[in-house]
């Protein structure tokens, strides 16, 4: 089963110094955070707020390169969680043929944004985001918090 | 492309990719095969990162957007024959990308640091237009150059 995933904003992470994507489902039951860098999160920041740079960033050059020979952007697939990171696919449709290529999901993400194209997830990833969560949740408990339950 | 249209090209190699600590932003510097000509590109962060990754041969975990690129004109059937720094106006330089799909020869304009990205990973040749090459930097470039440090390169 795959859901369908919006982008709902950008956070800045100051511990990590870095910056998380956050994608929902339409029904805003599930949530997917996810980390990128400075520049993947300012070619997010852009897509999202419709701006055009007087240059080609990294990612318009990409829709470039893809306009150019007809190629369309079907969908961007997260597609897996392994130790915090996540994988994803880009789904292209050139010729009469359908390609799906390894990417990570910043990429993905911010070529999607730029094609209107859909991005998904699948139960399997938001499965284990929400157990690895609570791991994250776990580890972070101190014994007293603990003790409070009793109380 | 024809050899006629070639004449006007100087054919470039990336020499190294430098910090400029004032401020903070990088540049890529291109010599021509004789070393007589310099042409510095300041690029950002992540675009000098990328750069330098390709020039060491060094494929990360996971790809970085200039491999995305280059694995998508891979699977689509697509060569990246050559770039050229085609033009500078006000400090910005601006580049062509040189693509044959299904025979047919295309050119997307780039920044030249996307384009340098992604012909060192398809080891494709970079060139630069006499006319840009006459025009670069100023009368100062070299004196620049100087002053940096040479363990730098």
């Amino acid at each position: 089963m795959i859901t369908q995933m919006n982008v709902r904003g950008l956070l800045f992470d100051p511990y990590n110094n870095a910056y998380i994507v956050i994608l929902r489902d339409e029904q805003n039951s599930d949530m997917l955070p996810i980390w990128v860098g400075k520049s993947e999160a300012s070619a997010i920041s852009f897509a999202l707020e419709s701006i055009t740079p007087p240059r080609p960033m990294t990612h318009d050059l990409m829709k470039s390169i893809l306009d150019n020979v007809d190629a369309k952007v079907l969908s961007a697939v997260v597609t897996d969680l392994k130790d915090n990171t996540y994988f994803a696919k880009i789904h292209l449709w050139y010729g009469d043929s359908e390609y799906s290529i390894d990417s990570r999901p910043s990429d993905a993400i911010a070529l999607a944004l730029r094609t209107e194209a859909p991005i998904f997830t699948t139960e399997e990833v938001l499965r284990k985001q929400n157990s690895e969560e609570l791991e994250r949740w776990l580890e972070n408990l101190k014994p007293e918090d603990f003790g409070k339950l009793d109380t | 492309m024809s050899v006629e249209q070639n004449t006007d090209l100087i054919p470039l190699k990336v020499h190294g990719v430098l910090v400029d600590p004032n401020t903070d932003t990088q540049i890529v510097v291109l010599r021509d095969e004789t070393n007589t000509d310099v042409l510095p590109i300041w690029v950002g962060t992540a675009e000098g990162a990328s750069i330098r990754l390709a020039m060491e041969g060094l494929v990360p975990p996971r790809p970085m957007s200039h491999d995305l690129i280059t694995s998508l004109t891979n699977h689509l059937g697509m060569t990246i024959t050559h770039i050229v720094v085609t033009d500078v106006k006000n400090n910005t330089y601006y580049a062509t990308i040189h693509l044959t799909s299904k025979g047919i020869e295309r050119t997307v304009d780039a920044r030249p640091s996307d384009a340098i990205a992604l012909a060192l990973r398809a080891k494709s040749p970079i060139f630069v237009t006499h006319d840009v090459l006459k025009r670069r930097g100023g009368e100062n470039l070299e004196a620049w150059l100087a002053k940096l440090d040479p363990q730098q390169f």
